[in-house]
C-alpha cells in the first residue's frame, strides 16, 4: 500500500477515467489513463485507488460526489492515491 | 705686741741641751758668790720644791737642812719625774743618808745629767751652795730642759734670758698674758709700777696658775740684778704651768681628743647598744607578729593582713634595714676607730653582739619568709575555701532545685490506670529519668567531695555545709529507692499489660480468621448456586459434606477463642487493672462470634435441603437433555446429508437444467415433510430452555445449529433452485446451449478447486488464462470488479456465466446510454429538462433532472444538464 500525491495543473481534462464509488460498493479507482494526458504525465497508475481529492477523504463518496468534487477543481487538482 | 713679747717669740732653732748645760755649769761657780742671789735662790728653790713636794704631801722649810737625809730629795725626784726610785734606806746613820742622797744623785745622773762636783756628802753635810746647785741642776734638768712649747725648745729663751727685763714685772705679766689673756689686761699695766706689776703677776700666778710666790717682789725691784736662777726657776714654773697648761691643754686636748674619741666611741658604743637594743627589741616585737598563725575567716581580712605585711615590707622594714646597716656601719666604724686609736675592740654587751644581731635578723627574715608563705598559703586556702564554698552552694542549689519535685513525680501512681502504650511511655520516661538520675549521681558525689574538701580545709562555716550536704545525700538515697520502686511497679504493670495485650493479640489473630471463616461459611451456605449438571450439584453436595466435617474442629477453635477472652478477664480482675477491656487489635467480640456460630449451625441443614432439591432438578434436566440429544443427533446428520446431496447435484452436470430442477423439487418435498421433526425438536428445546438448560453434552448439535442448518437447507434448496432457474433464464436469454452450459460448468468445476460452488480470485484468473484470455493486471482487476462487485473474493457460477456471456453479448454500456441521451437531446452535448420530461416517463425524467449535474462544457445554455457524466456515473465510470 503506497500512498502518493499528485498535483495536476489545470485546466481539465485531467486524462483519466474514474470508476467506483460508495453507491457501487467499489472503491474509487483509476480504471483508464489517456496516454500522454496530465494524469499519465504525473505517473498516475491504472488501478490505483483514489484516497483523497483536494485533501478531502474520498472514502464514502458516491461516484457522482467524487466526480463533482474533481470537476470543481479547475485550476489545480490535488489527489492522494494508493497503488 | 710689746717689745717684750716679741722677744718672747720663740725661736725655731733647737739647742743642744748638753751644750747649754755645760755653759750653765760654768756660770754656776761664778754666780753663787752673791748672797742676795743666795737668798733669792733659796726662797725660789724652796717654793719650787714645795710646789712639787706638796703633791707627795710633804714640805720643806729649810732647803739645806731638809734635804740632808736624802729622803725628801728622793721623794722630790720621784714626784717631778713620775718615776720610782729605789727604796730609801731607813736608817739614821750618816751612811744611810749618804746612800739615799746617792740614790737621788744616781737617778739624776741616769737622766743624762752630768753632776760635776756635787757629792752626796756635801748634801748630807748641808752645804748650801752645793744643795742649791743640786736643786738648780734638778730644776734645770726636770723643769727647764723639758720645756717645749708647741714642739719648740724654750731653751733659746734662756739665751735671751739675760736680755729680758724682768725687773719691771711686765715680762711676767706678758708671760701670763701670753698664755692666759683672760687673767691679765696687759694694756692697763703701767711700766712705771714694777712692784705693782710684779705683785700682780705673783698674785695671779699663785692664784690662778698654781705657782707659789717663789720670788719676793721687793727683792727683785730693789736688787739691781736679781738672781737669774731664781727668776729662771720661777719663770720655768710659768713655762711649766703654761706648758703644763699647754701640755695640759695638749694633754687636755689629747685627753679631750682621746676622751672625745673615747666619748665619741662611747657614744658610738652607746649608740650602737641603743640601736642594737632598739633593733633587737623591734625584731623581738616583730617576730611574734610574723609568727602569728591565727587564721582569718575571710579572704578579705587575710588580704588585709597581706596588705599589712606589704606595708611592713615597704614602709616599716626598710628603715630597719637601714638601721641595721647603720648599726653595722657604726660597728665597723667604731671598731676601726678603736683600732686606729689603739683601743681595745668594742665588745658589745651580751646579746647585742654582731652575731646576735645577725642571727636575730636572720630569724626575722626567716620569720618574714615563713609569714609571707603562710599568708599566701592562707590566702590561697581561703580563696579556695571561698571558691569551694561558693561552688558548693551553687551546686547544692542547682541540685536541690532539680530534686525538688522529683519526689512528687516518683510517688505518682499514674501507671495504675494506663494502657500498655502509656505504661511503656512511662517506662521510657522513667528510663530517661533514671539516666538523668545517674548523671546527677556524679553531681551529688561532686557536692559531697566539695563538702569533704571544705572539711579538710577547715572552713569556718563547715557545719552548715555538712548539714546541707547530709540533707542532699539523704534525699538522694530516698530518690534512689523511690526510683527503684517505681521502676519495679512500672515493669510489673507493663508485664501484666503485655500479657493481656498478647492475649488480645492472640484473640484477634484467631478470631479474625475464624470470623472470616464463619462469614465465609455463612455466605457459602447461603450461596446461590446455579448448576447445570448433575455432577456440579453433586460436587456441591460433597463440598457441603466436607464442610460439615470441618465443623467440629471449628467448634473447638471457637471455644479456644472464647477461652482467651475469659483468660483476659480473669487476669484483669485478679490484678485490678482498671483499663477498658476493648481489644485494640480487633473489633470482633466474643458475643459476635457466638452469634455467628449459631447462625452457621442454623444454615447448614437449610443448605442440605436446597442442595437436595437442586439435585433432583438436575436429574430431570439431564433427562431432557438426553431426549433432545437423541433427536438432534438424528436430525443434524440428516440435514447435513441433504445439503451435500443438493450441493452435489448442483455441481453435477448430469442431465439438463430441467432435470436438475426436478431433482431439486424432490429434495424440497422431502425436506418439507421432514419439518415435523424439527418442530418436535423445537418443542423439546423449548422445555430445555424453560428449565434453563444451556448446554447439552450429549449432542454437538444445538438448536441453533439445527435451526440454522434447517433454514440453510431450505434456503439452499431454494437458492439452488433459483440458480437453476436463473441458469435456465440465462441460457434462454443468451442462447447458450446445454453443451456450452456444460462446458462452462466443467470449467467452473475444474477451477473451483475447493469445490465450494464458487471460484476464488486466483481460480478465476487461472480459468481466464486457460480460456485464452491474456490479461494484464489492470484488465484483470477491471474484470474482477465486474464479476465480483461485492468484493467477496468469490466468483459465483452465475457471475462466471454472466462474464462469459457478457463479452459476447450486447449489453448496455455507458456509451450506449450516452448515445441514447444524445438522440433525446437532439445531438446536443447537453439536455434540457423539458426534453427529459417530454421523452421519459415523469418519474424517470425527474430522477434524471435531479441527478444530472449542470453542463459546464462549451456552448452551454441555461438549464443545460450533463447527461454524459450522469451516464458514466450510472455505470460507475467517469472520464475526467
Amino acid at each position: 500500500m503506497d500512498l502518493y500525491s499528485v498535483t495536476l495543473e489545470g485546466p481539465a481534462p485531467w486524462g483519466f477515467r474514474l470508476q467506483g464509488g460508495k453507491d457501487f460498493n467499489m472503491p474509487l479507482t483509476v480504471s483508464r489513463l489517456t496516454p500522454g494526458g496530465k494524469a499519465a504525465q504525473q505517473n498516475v497508475g491504472v488501478g490505483d485507488w483514489v484516497v483523497s481529492i483536494d485533501g478531502v477523504n474520498a472514502e464514502g463518496l458516491t461516484h457522482v460526489e467524487a466526480q463533482n468534487k474533481i470537476k470543481a477543481c479547475t485550476d489545480r487538482l490535488s489527489l492522494t492515491l494508493s497503488r | 705686741m710689746t717689745h717684750i713679747e716679741t722677744s718672747v717669740i720663740y725661736n725655731d732653732q733647737e739647742y743642744d741641751q748638753y751644750e747649754y748645760m755645760v755653759q750653765e755649769e760654768e756660770w754656776d761657780r761664778d754666780l753663787l758668790l752673791d748672797p742676795a742671789w743666795e737668798k733669792q735662790q733659796r726662797k725660789t728653790f724652796t717654793a719650787w720644791c714645795n710646789s712639787h713636794l706638796r703633791k707627795a704631801g710633804t714640805q720643806i722649810e729649810n732647803i739645806e737642812e731638809d734635804f740632808r737625809n736624802g729622803l725628801k730629795l728622793m721623794l722630790l725626784l720621784e714626784v717631778i719625774s713620775g718615776e720610782r726610785l729605789p727604796k730609801p734606806d731607813r736608817g739614821k746613820m750618816r751612811f744611810h743618808k749618804i746612800a739615799n742622797v746617792n740614790k737621788a744623785l744616781d737617778f739624776i745622773a741616769s737622766k743624762g745629767v752630768k753632776l760635776v762636783s756635787i757629792g752626796a756628802e756635801e748634801i748630807v753635810d748641808g752645804n748650801v751652795k752645793m744643795t742649791l746647785g743640786m736643786i738648780w741642776t734638778i730644776i734645770l734638768r726636770f723643769a727647764i730642759q723639758d720645756i717645749s712649747v708647741e714642739g719648740k725648745n724654750y731653751a733659746v729663751i734662756f739665751i735671751q734670758f739675760k736680755t729680758i727685763i724682768w725687773k719691771d714685772g711686765l715680762a711676767f705679766c706678758a708671760l701670763i698674758h701670753r698664755h692666759r689673756p683672760d687673767l691679765i689686761d696687759y694694756s692697763k699695766l703701767n711700766k712705771d709700777d714694777p712692784l705693782g706689776n710684779l705683785n700682780l703677776a705673783l698674785e695671779i700666778a699663785e692664784k690662778h696658775l698654781d705657782i707659789p710666790k717663789m720670788l719676793d717682789a721687793e727683792d727683785i725691784v730693789n736688787t739691781p740684778k736679781p738672781d737669774e736662777r731664781a727668776i729662771m726657776t720661777y719663770v720655768s714654773c710659768f713655762y711649766h704651768a703654761f706648758a703644763g697648761a699647754e701640755q695640759a691643754e695638749t694633754a687636755a686636748n689629747r685627753i679631750c681628743k682621746v676622751l672625745g674619741v673615747n666619748q665619741e666611741n662611747e657614744k658610738l658604743m652607746e649608740e650602737y647598744e641603743r640601736l642594737a637594743s632598739q633593733l633587737l627589741e623591734w625584731i623581738r616585737r616583730t617576730i611574734p607578729w610574723l609568727e602569728n598563725r591565727t587564721p582569718e575567716k575571710t579572704m578579705v581580712s587575710m588580704q588585709q593582713k597581706l596588705e599589712d605585711f606589704r606595708d611592713y615590707r615597704r614602709m616599716h622594714k626598710p628603715p630597719k634595714v637601714q638601721e641595721k646597716c647603720q648599726l653595722e656601719i657604726n660597728f665597723n666604724t667604731l671598731q676601726t676607730k678603736l683600732r686606729i686609736s689603739n683601743r681595745p675592740a668594742f665588745m658589745p654587751s651580751e646579746g647585742k653582739m654582731v652575731s646576735d644581731i645577725a642571727s636575730a635578723w636572720q630569724n626575722l627574715e626567716q620569720a618574714e619568709k615563713g609569714y609571707e608563705e603562710w599568708l599566701l598559703n592562707e590566702i590561697r586556702r581561703l580563696e579556695r575555701l571561698e571558691h569551694l564554698a561558693e561552688k558548693f552552694r551553687q551546686k547544692a542549689s542547682i541540685h536541690e532545685s532539680w530534686a525538688q519535685d522529683k519526689e512528687k513525680i516518683l510517688s505518682r501512681k499514674d501507671y495504675e490506670s494506663a494502657s500498655l502504650t502509656e505504661v511503656r511511655a512511662l517506662l521510657r520516661k522513667h528510663e530517661a529519668f533514671e539516666s538523668d538520675l545517674a548523671a546527677h549521681q556524679d553531681r551529688v558525689e561532686q557536692i559531697a567531695a566539695i563538702a569533704q574538701e571544705l572539711n579538710e580545709l577547715d572552713y569556718h562555716a563547715v557545719a552548715e555545709v555538712n548539714e546541707r550536704c547530709q540533707r542532699i545525700c539523704d534525699l538522694w538515697d530516698k530518690l534512689g529507692t523511690m526510683t527503684q520502686k517505681r521502676r519495679e511497679a512500672l515493669e510489673r504493670t507493663e508485664k501484666l499489660l503485655e500479657t493481656i495485650d498478647q492475649l488480645f493479640l492472640e484473640f484477634a489473630k484467631r478470631a479474625a480468621p475464624f470470623n472470616n471463616w464463619m462469614e465465609g461459611a455463612m455466605e457459602d451456605l447461603q450461596d446461590m448456586f446455579i448448576v447445570h449438571t448433575v455432577e456440579e450439584i453433586q460436587s456441591l453436595i460433597s463440598a457441603h459434606e466436607q464442610f460439615k466435617a470441618t465443623l467440629p474442629e471449628a467448634d473447638s477453635e471457637r471455644q479456644a477463642i472464647l477461652g482467651i477472652q475469659n483468660e483476659i478477664q480473669k487476669i484483669s480482675h485478679s490484678y485490678n487493672i482498671v483499663l477498658s477491656l476493648t481489644n485494640p487489635y480487633s473489633t470482633i467480640k466474643s458475643e459476635g462470634i457466638s452469634a455467628k456460630w449459631d447462625k452457621v449451625k442454623q444454615l447448614v441443614p437449610q443448605r442440605d435441603q436446597a442442595l437436595q432439591e437442586e439435585l433432583a432438578r438436575q436429574h430431570s434436566n439431564e433427562r431432557l437433555r438426553r431426549q433432545f440429544a437423541a433427536q438432534a443427533n438424528v436430525i443434524g446428520p440428516w440435514i447435513q446429508k441433504k445439503m451435500e446431496e443438493i450441493a452435489h447435484s448442483s455441481i453435477e452436470m448430469s442431465g439438463t437444467l430441467e432435470d436438475q430442477m426436478t431433482q431439486l423439487k424432490q429434495y424440497e418435498h422431502v425436506i418439507v415433510n421432514y419439518k415435523p421433526n424439527i418442530d418436535k425438536l423445537e418443542g423439546d428445546h423449548q422445555l430445555i430452555q424453560e428449565s434453563l438448560i444451556f448446554d447439552n453434552k450429549h449432542t454437538n448439535y444445538t438448536m441453533e445449529h439445527i435451526r440454522v442448518g434447517w433454514e440453510l437447507l431450505l434456503t439452499t434448496i431454494a437458492r439452488t433452485m433459483n440458480e437453476i432457474e436463473t441458469q435456465i433464464l440465462t441460457r434462454d436469454a443468451k442462447g447458450i446451449s446445454q453443451e456450452q452450459m456444460n462446458e462452462f460448468r466443467a470449467s467452473f468445476n475444474h477451477f473451483d478447486r475447493k469445490k465450494k460452488g464458487g471460484m476464488e480470485t486466483d481460480d478465476f484468473r487461472a480459468c481466464l488464462i486457460s480460456m485464452g484470455y491474456d490479461l494484464g493486471e489492470v484488465e484483470f482487476a477491471r474484470i474482477m470488479t465486474l464479476v465480483d462487485p461485492n468484493g467477496s473474493g468469490i466468483v459465483s457460477f452465475q457471475s462466471f456465466i454472466d462474464f462469459m456471456t457478457r463479452e459476447t453479448a450486447d449489453t448496455d454500456t455507458a456509451e450506449q446510454v450516452i448515445a441514447s441521451f444524445r438522440i433525446l437531446a437532439g445531438d446536443k452535448p447537453y439536455i434540457l429538462a423539458e426534453e427529459l420530461r417530454r421523452e421519459l416517463p415523469p418519474e424517470q425524467a425527474q430522477y434524471c433532472i435531479t441527478r444530472m449535474p449542470a453542463y459546464t462544457g462549451p456552448g452551454k445554455a441555461p438549464g443545460a444538464l450533463d447527461y454524459s457524466s450522469f451516464s458514466t456515473a450510472l455505470y460507475g465510470e467517469s472520464d475526467l
